[in-house]
């Protein structure tokens, strides 16, 4: 596994993924439930993805109000535009599930 | 050489090697010798005669005497030749030097010994009557003497002993130490040398010989009295045991059977202590702190089952190990064990603390975290700096006021033993760590299992997207933005927990695979027509994990990872 990258970054960043911690919160949390080991990559990638668009919505806010340092109100102004279609999935899922499907 | 045959006549050792010498070939140095010889043999054969004849000493010193004067004659003769150091010299020397003492002793030895000496002599002339007198022969009875002489010399002692107590009783000396004379006479004969000085000097001083024990008859009236003294002596220490344990009737109201024995022994501990901190009396220390916290825990009368089970068990670890002695790795697992209730107990202190008065709690936390500190200390020293912490933790919290309420005296007086060797090991090992590291180690024990190890490893994982998220943003950010960050996180894996449950129910199966992730994101808008998961792993991911998350086609017509 590449632990860092150097692109223009002066901070090392890890790319592995923590799967032990992944399949640690998981189970914590639905303990009824298994977790695939692909799968498992899979939810860091989700994680990654998530991460970044926030950290995009953040930076926007940020530079929206012409600070050169991201704040609190910034990520939580980020949060509650992109939390939005996470509530969507598991409230509207029951209604749309049928409807969903076909999209897969 | 016809007297050399005549066994009926005293077959001493000297004889039997006269003999030998005298039937072995005779080197060409051994005939101008031959005469003088015969002599001496003459001269001693008719002492050795008498010498049994007569049985009183004053013979024996007058032949010792005539000997010592053909000894002396002999040694003048034979010093000629000393340039010739061969074995028959050196017998001949040994056979020389020997009669000194073997007039004396063979009046005792050869008398009562003479059946089983003369089937030894038997044996010893046949295996000596080879022609040739070598080496190897001679060797035996020179390594012999050595070998036993120690032997011989203690039981040469006894015999003198004994023989002592026979010319004083005027009975005949025993054959035992005789019958096993395996060396017969020339041995006895080597060892009188060393045994007849004693024998000398005990003739000439009859004072130092045999010198009674100074003893006195036993004074029965004394020995009652000093026994009685000895009873005294142990009674007050017991009652003062019983007057100082003013908790031992509560506790006996409480559990008689475990607790009424340990009070005694927990206050020898505690006296031990006092006197010597060894490590047995950690134990019964342990279980006396138990018994006091368990007394303030009825205070409490919140944790009486918790504190009952602690002392329960401590009460059997203790009498367990009471019964061995420095067993070490045993009461490492022992405290261990200790520190890991002990911190159970405090933690469960602690939430009773909140829910109750404060001071008690303090109060049983102060008994709990100095027993604790006694554990720690008692089993391993590295736990010292905790131990320390830990009483300095109860010294600073609980202050006197409160010790003084409802604690008992001995508790206190313990809690001030221990506060006084404590601050000496902290101030020899480290005081620097704090606290910290005493709640450090509470973790390892937590009341409800997950509850701590969501803390750490959860904020872990939580800092590792958090650092992400400032990579991403490539922008510096604050701290609480990214405390923010780490929350908005948490929420996002409560999230997608419950949707990735839903999906697999709904697929019939309580296994998440990677399809349900796939709808997942496929709901989040990430996966489109457009852009397929393949992609998007190809993008976020290192070629490790693409390699095993998308299907490829390797050599020899095989795909991985296989669909």
């Amino acid at each position: 596994m590449a632990l860092s990258t150097t692109v223009s970054q002066k901070k090392l960043i890890k790319r592995k993924a923590p799967r032990g911690f992944l399949k640690r919160v998981f189970k914590q949390r639905k303990p009824h439930l298994r977790l695939e080991t692909t799968s498992d990559l899979l939810v860091h990638l989700n994680c990654l993805l998530f991460v970044h668009r926030l950290a995009e919505e953040a930076r926007t806010n940020a530079c929206e109000n012409k600070c050169g340092v991201i704040k609190k109100e910034h990520v939580l102004a980020a949060a509650k535009v992109r939390s939005e279609f996470l509530f969507f999935i598991t409230v509207a899922l029951k209604h749309h599930l049928v409807r969903h499907l076909c999209l897969v | 050489m016809a007297d050399s045959y005549s066994r009926d006549s005293e077959p001493t050792t000297r004889t039997l090697l006269r003999r030998v010498l005298d039937t072995a070939d005779p080197r060409t140095p051994r005939r101008p010798r031959s005469a003088r010889t015969d002599v001496q043999r003459a001269l001693l054969q008719t002492p050795s005669s008498r010498r049994l004849r007569s049985q009183t000493k004053t013979t024996a010193r007058r032949c010792s005497n005539r000997a010592r004067s053909v000894d002396r004659l002999a040694r003048v003769q034979a010093s000629g030749h000393l340039e010739e150091q061969t074995p028959r010299t050196l017998l001949k020397n040994i056979l020389l030097t020997a009669p000194e003492s073997s007039i004396l002793m063979p009046e005792s030895v050869v008398k009562p010994v003479l059946a089983p000496q003369v089937v030894q002599a038997s044996r010893r002339e046949s295996s000596r009557g080879s022609l040739e007198l070598q080496l190897p022969e001679l060797e035996p009875p020179t390594t012999l003497a050595p070998g036993l002489l120690a032997l011989g010399r203690r039981k040469q002692r006894l015999r003198l002993s004994v023989f002592q107590q026979g010319v004083d009783l005027g009975l005949p000396p025993s054959q035992e130490p005789h019958g096993n004379a395996d060396a017969s006479s020339l041995t006895s004969s080597l060892n009188l040398t060393f045994a007849t000085p004693l024998q000398t000097q005990s003739v000439k001083r009859p004072g130092l010989a045999r010198r009674p024990p100074t003893r006195r008859a036993v004074d029965v009236g004394t020995f009652l009295q000093d026994l009685r003294d000895t009873s005294l002596a142990l009674a007050p220490p017991d009652t003062v045991l019983e007057d100082t344990q003013p908790f031992s009737q509560p506790l006996v109201g409480r559990s008689p059977s475990v607790h009424h024995s340990l009070p005694c022994c927990s206050h020898s501990g505690a006296k031990d202590v006092e006197r010597a901190a060894s490590r047995r009396t950690w134990s019964s220390g342990l279980g006396l702190q138990n018994n006091g916290a368990g007394k303030a825990a009825q205070l409490l009368a919140g944790n009486v089952e918790e504190v009952d089970a602690l002392a329960m068990g401590f009460p059997n670890i203790s009498s367990n190990i009471s019964g061995e002695d420095g067993v070490e790795p045993l009461q490492n697992g022992v405290g261990e064990e200790a520190e890991e209730r002990m911190e159970e107990s405090l933690r469960e202190v602690e939430k009773a603390a909140e829910a109750q008065g404060s001071a008690r709690a303090e109060e049983l936390e102060g008994h709990i975290e100095v027993t604790e500190a006694e554990g720690s200390w008692g089993a391993v020293e590295a736990k010292e700096p905790e131990g320390s912490s830990g009483d300095g933790d109860t010294s600073g919290r609980t202050a006197s006021p409160e010790l003084a309420s409802s604690t008992p005296e001995f508790l206190r007086a313990r809690r001030l033993q221990f506060l006084e060797p404590a601050p000496p090991p902290s101030t020899a090992v480290l005081p620097s760590e704090p606290p910290e590291p005493l709640s450090a180690r509470l973790p390892p024990k937590p009341r409800i299992p997950g509850s701590r190890p969501r803390q750490d490893p959860y904020k872990t994982g939580l800092n590792h997207y958090a650092k992400l998220f400032s990579f991403y943003a490539k922008m510096p950010m604050e701290k609480k933005a990214v405390e923010m960050v780490e929350k908005c996180l948490d929420k996002y894996f409560q999230h997608l927990c419950d949707d990735l449950e839903v999906f697999a129910a709904h697929a019939g199966r309580k296994t998440v695979r990677p399809e349900d992730l796939e709808l997942l994101m496929r709901r989040q808008g990430l996966v489109s027509e457009q852009v397929s998961l393949h992609v998007l792993v190809e993008r976020h991911l290192p070629l490790e994990y693409r390699q095993q998350l998308v299907p490829c086609a390797f050599s020899g017509n095989t795909v991985f990872p296989a669909q």
